[in-house]
């Protein structure tokens, strides 16, 4: 794979450079004095981070029914959130045409809910930062991507600190190919290594219970959640709630009845229907008051039936979503 | 809301293990249940009319019959609410005969699992909603596939009925296997002769078109309006017709598939058509030895093929009839493992053979052995529990009939069913054994299971005259379950636009929702179940209908 | 039914296709083969249009099972529901793996003119299921 070695510098310099046009935006990060947190740039850049070690949300989340109208974006987020963006493309929550999406190395994240005010802000000093993997979010020490390999170009960081960006697709090529450097042979180890695989989810329903007894259904966690694109949720309706009268109904034809919880329904429905886009991000971990570990659930479950079609989500603009397509000779064992 | 539910007894058929009464009894305690009735006979004129005055008396608006399963007397159903001025689609069906009392022993659970059906009819049905039926012109024209001797009688018979006939035969010649029958018994007329006869009638007449030499590369459609692609000699041609008789025929059973057979190694080894064929050329000394062999390829469990042929038997003993009447001093043995000569007059047959002077053995023959002297039978004699080994001059096996060879790519073509056999399905075996489960196809002659010629030409006539009731109608009421878009909920991801799989999904770029082509949607409901916020809907299967269907079979409501 | 023995056996709802095991199913009926009462199906159009989310609602509902069952491979009314089925029970099934409840969900292809399939397959489910209900029982 071919990029370039960036000179310190040059990428701010290109950003610049792409702002100068009154049409073009870039969603970056911003060094800001409560830490590092979204920004969309106009003009120039002020205070650009390149990484960000706080989570806040997942910027995809931002992204859903963008139509540019004419507009260029470009966006420079984790790759996390680029995937998400691939994802919401498929689902035409997105639209491509208008978009440059760079996904930038990761280091990992620290949880909003647990804010340090120590947390450096320098790609540098994060790799030591986050020695200790306790200061991590637990969703991203399992992450399965952290590389910037995904989108249409990548910036990543080699083992003795330079930065390179490498272009993935025509449109990353035509951006890479505007910076200061000439194409050569990508080193084949990186500072951010491939991501190891991590154990098959198992778990069982006594323990999802317990674990989601707290939940009380203020559905922050479908809110936040960057690949939950409905404009009107399933349930916002009362279709899966029990109602009134047949509950009534119910109590004197069977006696005493313990009340539906809802919750379960909610729970295991949106996780089979994020199964195929979820990026494991862990947004909605980050949102829930409650503190239930949803990211184990949610990333456990959405890797198992990605994997049962080879399928891993915003890793390619051109796989179509699992659900959508079939292969006439597959899956011979899914019969019983 | 007003619901009625009639409970049917179906004389003793649900009455013996389900307690209707309780049931009735049962659902009378609901509070949106006014009528509650379990009657003899709920499909009888005064169980109609029972149905008819609670609807007007009691302003009825969802009516729940418990009964036989859907498929049966759906439209007489619709048309008693109809007559109420009532939707038919607020007409809910359970099935507590094929689904229920006919499946288990146990009067209690019985009845307790017709609770459970009814209560979920009863939550669905509140999802009912009136639904406009579409009524659609049907082409008054018909497609006999098939040349046979039941598809020609289909043919003519619905010539004569006015309607337009187009006949397709693969093979160059119509008259199928009848064409090649020196003797068709019992008249003992040519074969050939009858076809002809037959040809000729149709032949004159304006309204039939004969396509020789020519398959269906294509049906598509609904009944009423099917369309149909043709690979003519001339080239490809296209039909629109109202219905379809299917008249494939059979394929001869192939005796060469039991290599212990060793037909096709030995010319002295042949079947009952060779024989009926080539009777005057065969090489026989003046005293021949023959043995004939029923059940060839019928009753063998270890080639998967149970059933009887039901004319072999005949077309056995044809043979030994005509050797006794040719060679008066042959020496004819029949072996058999029963000899059913059901068809009128068969048993007379069977005597008249026998006293000509043709030994009947039951046995189980193991093998035949061609040598240079004769052909060896090996076997065993069921009836004396002994093994024997005789040499013969000839061996005649009797044939049975196998599922035609183009069945798989004719039901795929028509999307109807094969039965284990690999014949057509009918749509049922007593109530309606000429249809298929498709509206407007129909079966006729050897295709739906083994028939000799008498049976096949009233199987073509029967197709034609069910096929000529639906036609001469001149309507259709075409089922209004196809999808529809909630534009409000839509999210526009266009998962059920790549899911479907008929294109009846288009997507608006402007208002980027999505919208569904009614005359393209085929119903299946794929688009429902891929849509996660349910923005698009099956008409007649709309998700909280299901939902409170599983309820209730849960017992969560 | 007694109370105690109404606990033990097992409710199984199925999906079933209109065009094929559901017609199966009628056909296992005029021919008074038998099969628990435990077992209801649903009449679905196609086996396609069975959402995971009717399946989930089913078993958090407390059904013991759930099956979906339509025309074999090939064989679909509308040309191709039934490899849509596939992808989406199978990974439900991955899912239901994942939470340690493989057992309660089972994909079977009857076409119309298998009634005793029908029958094998039901039952063995059914059988299977009270297996492990048993097992779990005494455990």
């Amino acid at each position: 794979m071919k990029g370039k070695k960036l000179k310190s510098g040059e990428i701010e310099n290109a950003l610049n450079q792409f702002l100068k046009d009154e049409q073009h935006l870039v969603l970056g990060f911003k060094k800001g004095e409560g830490g590092v947190g979204h920004q969309i740039f106009k003009g120039s850049l002020d205070h650009y981070s390149l990484v960000n070690p706080l989570f806040g949300a997942n910027a995809a989340l931002y992204l859903r029914r963008l139509f540019s109208k004419g507009l260029k974006v470009m966006l420079m987020l984790r790759p996390c959130e680029i995937r998400a963006y691939v994802e919401l493309h498929k689902l035409t929550q997105v639209e491509r045409e208008d978009i440059i999406a760079v996904s930038i190395d990761c280091f990992g994240t620290v949880s909003s809910k647990e804010k340090k005010d120590d947390v450096p802000a320098e790609a540098d000093k994060l790799t030591g930062y986050f020695q200790d993997k306790d200061s991590m979010r637990w969703a991203c020490s399992v992450c399965r991507e952290r590389r910037g390999v995904v989108g249409d170009a990548g910036v990543r960081i080699d083992k003795s600190g330079n930065y390179w960006m490498v272009p993935y697709t025509e449109k990353g090529e035509d951006l890479v190919s505007g910076m200061e450097g000439e194409f050569e042979e990508v080193p084949a180890e990186m500072l951010i290594p491939e991501s190891a695989k991590t154990d098959k989810f198992q778990i069982d329903m006594e323990t999802f219970n317990k674990d989601f007894e707290k939940c009380i259904m203020c559905m922050n966690c479908r809110d936040m959640c960057p690949v939950c694109y409905c404009i009107d949720c399933v349930f916002n309706g009362d279709e899966y709630l029990p109602k009134g009268d047949a509950l009534l109904n119910k109590v004197f034809r069977t006696g005493s009845t313990q009340m539906p919880r809802g919750k379960d329904l909610f729970h295991l429905i949106r996780m089979y229907h994020v199964s195929q886009t979820c990026v494991g991000c862990g947004a909605c971990e980050e949102a829930c008051p409650q503190g239930i570990p949803l990211t184990k659930y949610f990333k456990g479950v959405s890797e198992r039936l990605q994997g049962v079609f080879s399928y891993m989500s915003g890793r390619s603009f051109d796989e179509p979503i699992p659900y959508v397509t079939f292969l006439e000779d597959e899956l011979k064992d899914a019969m019983d | 809301m007003k619901t009625g539910i009639f409970i049917c007894h179906c004389g003793h058929n649900i009455k013996h293990t389900v307690d209707v009464k309780k049931l009735s009894e049962y659902f009378k305690t609901f509070p949106n249940v006014t009528v509650s009735q379990d009657y003899v006979f709920v499909c009888s004129e005064p169980g109609q009319d029972m149905i008819k005055d609670a609807i007007e008396k009691e302003g009825l608006d969802r009516v729940i019959i418990a009964s036989c399963t859907p498929s049966l007397h759906g439209p007489m159903f619709k048309d008693v609410l109809r007559k109420s001025n009532l939707n038919p689609f607020l007409l809910r069906r359970v099935s507590i005969r094929e689904h229920c009392a006919w499946v288990g022993n146990d009067v209690e659970a019985n009845t307790e699992k017709a609770k459970r059906l009814i209560l979920a009819g009863l939550y669905s049905s509140a999802h009912h909603v009136p639904l406009e039926e579409k009524i659609v012109d049907v082409k008054k024209s018909a497609l006999v596939v098939g040349g046979g001797v039941s598809g020609l009688s289909a043919a003519i018979f619905l010539s004569k009925m006015g309607m337009q006939v187009h006949l397709v035969e693969k093979k160059s010649e119509l008259g199928g296997h009848v064409r090649t029958l020196k003797g068709v018994w019992p008249a003992g007329r040519d074969g050939k002769s009858i076809v002809e006869d037959m040809v000729r009638e149709l032949e004159g007449r304006e309204n039939v078109e004969i396509f020789t030499s020519t398959t269906i590369t294509n049906f598509e459609g609904f009944f009423g309006n099917y369309e149909v692609t043709l690979n003519t000699p001339q080239g490809e041609k296209k039909l629109t017709v109202g219905g379809a008789v299917l008249a494939i025929g059979f394929s001869p059973f192939d005796p060469s598939i039991k290599p212990e057979l060793h037909y096709g190694k030995d010319e002295r080894i042949i079947t009952t058509l060779e024989f009926e064929n080539n009777s005057n050329t065969l090489q026989l000394p003046e005293k021949p030895r023959v043995a004939i062999l029923h059940c060839v390829g019928s009753r063998d469990e270890q080639i998967g093929k149970v059933y009887c042929s039901r004319v072999c038997c005949v077309n056995a003993l044809r043979v030994g009839n005509a050797l006794k009447d040719n060679y008066k001093d042959s020496y004819v043995e029949s072996f058999y493992m029963d000899v059913r000569a059901h068809p009128k007059g068969g048993e007379e047959f069977f005597e008249d053979t026998q006293e000509k002077g043709v030994l009947f053995t039951r046995a189980n023959v193991g093998e035949i052995v061609p040598t240079p002297t004769g052909v060896i039978i090996r076997g065993e004699d069921t009836l004396f529990g002994e093994t024997f080994e005789r040499e013969f001059d000839l061996v005649v096996l009797s044939i049975g009939m196998s599922s035609p060879e183009d069945c798989k790519l004719i039901a795929n073509t028509f999307k109807i069913a094969l039965d284990k056999d690999n014949f057509f399905m009918e749509a049922h075996i007593k109530l309606r054994p000429f249809d298929t489960a498709v509206k407007g196809i129909f079966i006729a002659g050897t295709c739906s299971g083994p028939k000799d010629v008498e049976e096949s030409i009233n199987h073509g006539r029967a197709s034609a005259v069910k096929l000529f009731g639906l036609l001469n109608l001149g309507y259709t009421y075409v089922d209004p379950f196809i999808s529809y878009v909630d534009p409000k909920r839509c999210s526009g991801c266009r998962m059920c636009e790549h899911a479907c799989f008929s294109n009846a999904i288009k997507y608006d770029e402007e208002k980027r929702v999505v919208h569904v082509e009614e005359a393209a949607c085929m119903g299946c409901g794929l688009c429902n179940a891929t849509c996660p916020s349910s923005a698009i809907s099956l008409r007649g299967y709309i998700d909280p209908m299901i939902d409170d269907e599983i309820s209730g079979f849960t017992e969560a409501i | 039914m007694a109370e105690d023995e109404k606990d033990k056996n097992p409710e199984i709802v199925g999906f079933c296709c209109s065009y094929c095991t559901f017609k199966a199913s009628e056909m296992a009926g005029s021919l008074r083969m038998k099969y628990p009462e435990g077992i209801k199906v649903i009449e679905v159009p196609c086996s396609s249009r069975v959402d995971p989310a009717f399946i989930i609602k089913a078993i958090v509902e407390g059904a013991d099972g759930v099956f979906v069952s339509g025309c074999h491979p090939g064989d679909c009314h509308f040309i191709k529901g039934n490899f849509y089925t596939r992808r989406k029970i199978a990974a439900l099934k991955e899912m239901f793996d994942a939470f340690s409840m493989k057992d309660k969900l089972r994909l079977f292809w009857v076409s119309a003119s298998e009634a005793r399939r029908f029958i094998d397959k039901v039952t063995t489910f059914y059988n299977d299921i009270k297996e492990k209900n048993n097992e779990r029982e005494k455990a």
